[in-house]
This record gives C-alpha cells, structure tokens and sequence, in this order.
C-alpha cells in the first residue's frame, strides 16, 4: 500500500548512535563508504563485519529491523554474487562441468562484491536512516554545506523545502489512498490490466492530487509568511545542533577504525603479491 | 467605538480590494472582494465577523496581517499604518491568524518543531524558545506530545498545535479564519474555550470569522459582511434582534434564537433586548415565556409519519478490523442491518471508526473477521467488486477533491464508461443527476477546477449517483458548507430518500443529521454503543450512554429545567421551531406529540 512508503525506517529506540550528531554521523558514513569499496582482503571482510556488528549493538536495533532493511535488497546481492561466479573464468578453475565454469577469482570476487552490497545497506541505515530522524539529516546538510552559501547557493531554502516536504509525506499519501478510494467506488481499477492502462488509471490520482498539492502549497506559503517566515537570515533554532564531547570521541574512534582497517588491507594485499 | 483612540483600535477605513486574475480586462473588472469596507476593533475585544460564502471576510483577516494590501483606503492596527514600511513586520508579528485547513498550516516535522517554526523567524535565542515552546504546549494541553510527529495528530489537535503556534510568537490580535469549521463538536468546543481562556489571560484582541452562528453569539460584537461591505454590527443581542433582516441576508439565526423567538410568538410575548443577551438570558426567558402558554397556544404539528421499513438492503455481522495486524481494532464486532429506503445516520467523534466501517459497504476494504453482505452477496468477495460498487455508491468527505477530467460531464461519465453503459444513456442519466444534486447543467462544459466550492460538491455527487445506486453512503456531506449550503445538502438527501434510495450518512455534528434521520447509530472507540430512531436516542433526561445530543435538544432540556419540568422527556423534530412546539405542547399539557 501506498500508506507504507516512508523514506527509510526509523527505528525508535535510544542509544549511542542515537545521540551522536547527526554531522558526525554523516560524515562516518562518507568514511564508510569509500572504506567499504577500498577493502578487497577476505580478513579486512572479516573485520568488517565484525565492525559492522558491533555498530549495530551501538545502534540498539532490534534483529528485525535490520533484517527488515536488508530483505528487500538480498535478491539484487544473490544476483551480483551469481553473475560474479559464472563469468569470472580468470585464476585457477575450481569447478567445471557442462557450460559451468567457477574460478578461484571468480569465487572471492562473487563474494566480495555481495558483502560490499550488504555493507553498504547496513552502514547507511546504522549511520543514517535507522538512527537518524529525516529533520536532523536535513539540519545536518544544511550546516554542514553551509560554506556553500558564500557562492549564494540556496543552503537554507534547500534544507527548508526538504524538511517540508519530509512533513507532507504522511500527509500526501494519506490523501492518495483517499482519492484512490474514491476513485474506486466509482468503477476505478488499479490492480488489473497492462501496464499502459494502468498508467492511464493513476491519472484519476494524480490530476486531483497535484491540484491539491498546489492548493496545500498556497496555503502554506500564505500560513509561513503569517508566521513571519522571511528565509534564514536571522532565524534561530529549537533544537540547534551541538557537539559534545562524546560525539568528538565517536566520531575519532571509528574514523580511526575505518582508516586502520583500509592501511591494514593495502599492507595485506602487498604481502600476498 | 468613536472614542477608542488610534492606539486602542484595528481601523479599517474605506478599504477596497479585489483579487486578480488571467481573465480581467478593463471592459470586466474583477469581482471586489472588498467593497469600501470601513469598521473598527477595538483593543481587548472579542468580535466575530460572519456572513455568506465570498463575502469577503477571509479577505478582512489578511488585510490587517498585511498578507494582502488593500487597492484602496487605510488599515491602521493599533495606531501602525499597515502600508508604510516601517511598520510592516511590528503588525505582522503581533497579529497570528489560525487558518480553516489543519493540514496546510502545519510547518514543523514534529509537535515542538512546529511551535518553535513563527518564535525561531523573529529569532528568538534557543533558551527563550524553549520556554515559549513548552509554555504554549502546555496552555492548550499538548505538552505531552511535543515529540511526536505533527502528522500523527487528529485534526482537533492540530488545530491546538496552530494554536500553539501562535501564543508562541506573543501576539496581540489573534485571528480565527474559520478555524473550527472542519473540526466535530467537542474538539470544537475544547478550541473555542482555549483561545477565549487564553484572550482573558494574555489580553488578546480575538476576532474570529465563522459561519457558525452559534459561535458568533458568544462574542461581545458581531459584524455581518455582505457583498464586501458591513451589512449590520452590533452586540449578539443588538443584532440577532434583527430577525427578518438577518433572514434576507440568507443567514440563519443561531438555533437557540430560533426557539425562543418560536416561544414567544406562541406566548404572545416579547423578548428584549436583555433576554437576547446570550445562552442563558435565553434560557431564562424561555423558560418565562413558556409559563405564559396555554394547551390552545400551542398550534397543532403535523409530524410527517414515516412508514418504518423493515426490508433489510445491507447487513453487517460481527465485523471487525485492524490496521495493525491485531494489536488495536478500528472497528470492532459491529453488527448492524440497514433498512430499505431509510436515511441511516451514522454518528461517532472524529477518529471512532466510521470512516472504516463505510469502506467495507463497497468493498474497498475486505472484511477481516465478519461479513458484509448487500442483498445477500458478500461485498468481500472479489467476483461481486464491480456489482457492489454500482449498488453501493460512496462520497467520501470533500468529495470536490477527486474530481479530475476536463469538463464537469466527463468527469460525472467516468463511472458509466467503466460500468460500460450505452453511451446514449449519458446525457439523460447525467441530467437526473444533476437534477437530483441542484448542479447547474450550464456549467457541464466548464472544467471542474473553475467552479465553487458547492458547485464542485455536487459535481462529484453527481458523478456517484449517475451510477443509479441503490445505496448512497455519504461522509460527512455538510462538512465546511455555510448554512445555505448545507440546508440545500440535506434538502437533497431528503429528495433522494425520497426517490427511493437508501442513505446512509457519516456525520459528528448530530444537528442538521438529527433532522433527517430515520434512525441513528452511534459509535464510540470502533464499537456500536446504540442504534435507535433519533428520539430514542436523544430525548428525555436519562442517557445512559452519554451519547451527546444535537445542540437545540440540550437547549430544550435546560429550558423545561428551568420552567420546573425536569422530567420532560418529549422532544419535536429537531429543528428550533419544532423543539419549541414541543416543549410548549408537553408543559400546557394539551396536544402530546411523543414521537
């Protein structure tokens, strides 16, 4: 259903991770990412996942969640690791019989590349989506891109118009499955047909819920400016961000881990050429 | 009002305004929406502005915030010129408006956020913010949700989360732009008592527009705008004296006027000007009045008789269902039969289950534990989804909002095509529907976006019942309609009874329902509390189940209080002047009319 889409799951718990800045965290899992795709050694893997589990004991995210999270991206990673298997025909062969040909190389890049993928799911929900509300990521960027504005680029309007559009998405797909309903009571179909009719039945959605979404965005504009809204010059905030001491602490441990762990892979990878 | 000086007032002098648009050419000026209005607010008061739908009242409110400039004449707010620049931001901040749409106002991710969005533009330091945030929470009782996402909340709650806003920002003049109009009667009631409470203790100039008037006899000044211009002003008493004139303007007095001046036309009597003061000087000389009355006052009433129906056309068994894989139910074991040709209200607060039950009578939504059957075919079943859904036509609430085609006659053909009927059934079929619903045929052609709001209404009324349902459920018809509309909304569904449908309607508002009704079905947390005809459920004394009752049969109950008759257990038809004939028939004990 419609009334499901969320952009990411948050997960509501408290816990370290929680409460780190979300600045930190943003740029941990810049870290992250280029750490994952530097690794290549099978022990480096090794450490990562270990790295990885203990973040998610960090995060403090029930096994379900993070199942929750990596389901629907584990046939995308049967499919890499698949292909990886059966096209890499390079280094000693392992297994050979009719058209099916399974290398050595072939075998440890399969492997790699389906970790990497499941890296790269966990580490953005822990980092991000899991334990990060939508609005601290938009306060995140914001301050965090803020040098940007000495080019006159729209920093803050940006940041505004992602947080209010975080805000109407509960809204908008309420209204959508109400027109939805609607529409259906009078003889619209949405589940069955070919692909073209079915585009052509969203247009009794989308015709009325554009139309509202203007409306809604006059409203809006007309309700910022009763509320003295004049952009973000001047503005302050509720909930400003501030670093703590043990965002500091968190934030160098793991960058360190991050960094110990691509120098240790390079040194590996050297030793075995 | 002529000795209040410049800085003690809101002075509106001669002020025109009209909105532009594509189409204006000097040979056809725009409508004015403002016609060289002038009138004065004084500092601390409690005015309500009123009148028909684009009398120009909205416009009023965004004028003195200075959202819009006037094309002509002066607003002066406090003794601040509104067009000179230097005055801009000192009015705009000090006055905070709470618009009609609880959705479109909202700003903030969270509850606090949101608060914080008006005190954070006039940067406001984090520490001072807090405080304000917390305090404004707390004076209209939300402090406990201040993390949650403003999303989740009920619409009566973002309406106190607007509220909350705009205490925030410490303003001066606060303005209601029909602020309750979407809201049911209690979260209405628990809004109008904040701001009143928080007028008393911050010393707020409260103005609130409102077609409800009701809500306008609780102010100390009402002005009725007409065609952009002030038609009357006064005090509630001053002007709910003008009956005939208030009449002419299409507006109705509030039902409790109603009922007295229905009183003391029997009793020969005459109310002044302190009997109309408010409520309870009403109920005082009502009750006075009544005492006058002799058994051959009373004139004789011709109840019009309904034959009661027993033909069951939709039954409803142990049905239940949950959004939440079973952890809460939204509706929960409902057994009820639906008579043949009976107007069925189906009454409940905002958030009780209505809605969910409604969505299973077509089959958008399947039954998960219990049955739904309409003449015996199951409306979960998905062989029968396209019979059921002709059978059972459902308008939802704001049905204006699905309306989607090119022009009006496409978008009410849209059903017929699916259902493919004959295409030269069209044009007689869409008639009768249009006939049926009071939609203009001459605006058939006109795209569905250029009409008015009641216009639109019946449009996408029209498009379910071109469908020639046997069944019409509708979600809270009358909602955001100004008294003329909505009379003309339920004039229609008696027509429709009347043609032979059976109607079923949603409603939170027992007042216009209660009159039509054959029988009512009240809901409370997803379950049946009682079904019954209207005055089983609303009359006499006892409520066992503290189903509240429609505004005039309160009235009539602390009226017959008064006059020494507390056991009156009797009531009329549920509109003023029936509830009057009714009291006043039970206490000369002459002709008896319990229903």
């Amino acid at each position: 259903m419609i009334g499901d889409i969320t952009l990411g799951r948050y997960s509501n718990t408290d816990s370290v991770l929680h409460r780190t800045d979300p600045r930190v965290k943003l740029l941990l899992y810049v870290i992250y990412l280029v750490a994952i795709f530097m690794v290549t050694d099978p022990v480096s893997l090794v450490a990562m996942a270990l790295i990885t589990t203990v973040l998610v004991v960090m995060s403090n995210t029930r096994l379900k969640m993070i199942w929750l999270t990596i389901k629907p991206v584990l046939p995308l990673a049967v499919f890499i690791v698949v292909i990886n298997l059966f096209t890499i025909r390079t280094g000693n062969i392992l297994f050979s019989k009719w058209f099916i040909v399974i290398s050595d190389e072939g075998l440890s890049r399969a492997i790699l590349m389906g970790m990497r993928l499941i890296f790269l799911i966990m580490i953005t929900s822990i980092f991000l989506t899991l334990t990060t509300t939508p609005l601290k990521l938009s306060d995140a960027l914001e301050s965090l891109f803020s040098w940007m504005k000495v080019f006159r680029f729209p920093v803050h309007e940006m940041a505004m118009m992602m947080s209010i559009a975080l805000r109407f998405i509960p809204t908008l797909s309420d209204e959508t499955q109400k027109i939805m309903n609607a529409q259906m009571s009078r003889g619209a179909d949405y589940d069955t047909g070919g692909f073209m009719k079915r585009i052509k039945g969203y247009v009794t959605v989308l015709v009325p819920l554009f139309v509202s979404s203007f409306n809604r965005a006059e409203d809006l504009a007309c309700a910022m400016d009763a509320r003295c809204y004049r952009g973000g010059v001047g503005r302050t905030k509720l909930n400003p961000l501030k670093i703590r001491r043990a965002d500091i602490v968190i934030g160098i441990v793991l960058a360190l881990l991050a960094v110990i762990l691509v120098v240790t892979d390079r040194f590996l990878g050297q030793v075995i050429i | 009002m002529a000795n209040l000086t410049d800085d003690k007032r809101i002075k509106v002098e001669k002020v025109s305004f009209s909105y532009s648009s594509e189409d204006d050419t000097a040979a056809k000026p725009p409508k004015k929406a403002l016609d060289g209005i002038s009138l004065q607010i004084g500092k601390g008061s409690y005015t309500a502005i009123t009148g028909p739908n684009g009398s120009g009242k909205s416009t009023l409110a965004k004028l003195i915030d200075i959202l819009e400039m006037p094309d002509e004449g002066r607003i002066v707010v406090f003794g601040k010129d509104t067009s000179s620049e230097d005055s801009f931001w000192d009015v705009r901040r000090k006055c905070s408006i709470i618009f009609q749409n609880p959705d479109n106002q909202i700003v903030g991710t969270t509850v606090e956020e949101d608060v914080a969005f008006g005190p954070e533009n006039l940067g406001v330091p984090t520490a001072e913010l807090r405080e304000r945030v917390d305090k404004a929470l707390k004076d209209v009782g939300l402090y406990e949700y201040r993390t949650r996402p403003s999303s989740a909340l009920s619409g009566g709650q973002k309406q106190k989360l607007a509220i909350a806003g705009a205490l925030a920002m410490h303003p001066d003049i606060l303005i209601m732009d029909e602020s309750t109009a979407m809201l049911d009667p209690h979260s209405r009631q628990e809004v109008l008592e904040i701001v009143e409470a928080m007028r008393i203790r911050d010393e707020l100039t409260l103005i609130t527009i409102t077609h409800d008037m009701t809500e306008a006899a609780r102010c100390d000044r009402i002005l009725v705008i007409k065609d952009g211009r002030v038609a009357l002003e006064g005090t509630p008493s001053e002007v709910f004296s003008q009956k005939e004139l208030i009449e002419e303007m299409s507006l109705v007095l509030p039902v409790e006027y109603s009922f007295a001046y229905k009183i003391a036309e029997m009793s020969k009597g005459t109310l002044s000007a302190e009997d109309l003061k408010g409520r309870d000087s009403l109920k005082l000389a009502c009750a006075r009045e009544l005492k006058k009355i002799k058994a051959d006052m009373v004139p004789g009433t011709k109840r019009k008789e309904r034959k009661a129906q027993d033909e069951v056309i939709m039954s409803v068994k142990a049905l239940s269902y949950s959004y939440d894989e079973g952890k809460t139910f939204a509706i929960e074991d409902i057994d009820l039969d639906v008579h043949k040709g009976e107007i069925l209200v189906l009454a409940g607060r905002s958030g009780c289950g209505k809605t969910t039950l409604i969505t299973h009578f077509n089959g958008i939504l399947k039954a998960q534990k219990g049955s739904v059957t309409v003449n015996g075919i199951d409306t979960s079943d998905k062989k029968n989804v396209m019979k059921i859904r002709q059978k059972v036509g459902l308008v939802f609430q704001y049905p204006e909002y699905q309306l989607f085609d090119e022009t009006v006659y496409k978008d009410i053909c849209f059903g017929l095509k699916r259902w493919s009927v004959p295409e030269k059934e069209f044009p007689d079929r869409v008639d009768k529907a249009c006939k049926m619903t009071g939609f203009k045929t001459e605006y058939l052609e006109k795209s569905p976006f250029d009409l008015s709001g009641g216009q639109q209404r019946r449009a996408a009324i029209a498009g379910v019942l071109v469908m020639e349902p046997d069944i019409l459920v509708m979600d809270e018809p009358g909602a955001g309609l100004d008294p003329t509309g909505r009379k003309s909304m339920f004039d229609m569904i008696s027509r429709l009874r009347d043609s032979g449908v059976t109607v079923i309607i949603v409603s939170h508002n027992m007042d216009d329902s209660a009159i039509v009704a054959d029988r009512v079905c009240y809901m409370r947390r997803g379950r049946i509390v009682k079904v019954g005809r209207p005055e089983e459920m609303f009359c006499g004394k006892e409520n066992e189940f503290n189903i509240p009752r429609p505004y005039i049969t309160e009235f009539a109950l602390e009226v017959a209080d008064l006059a020494g008759i507390p056991g009156y257990a009797s009531c009329g038809d549920f509109t003023p002047e029936g509830e009057a004939l009714a009291l006043a028939a039970y206490y000369a004990g002459g002709d008896h009319h319990d229903r």
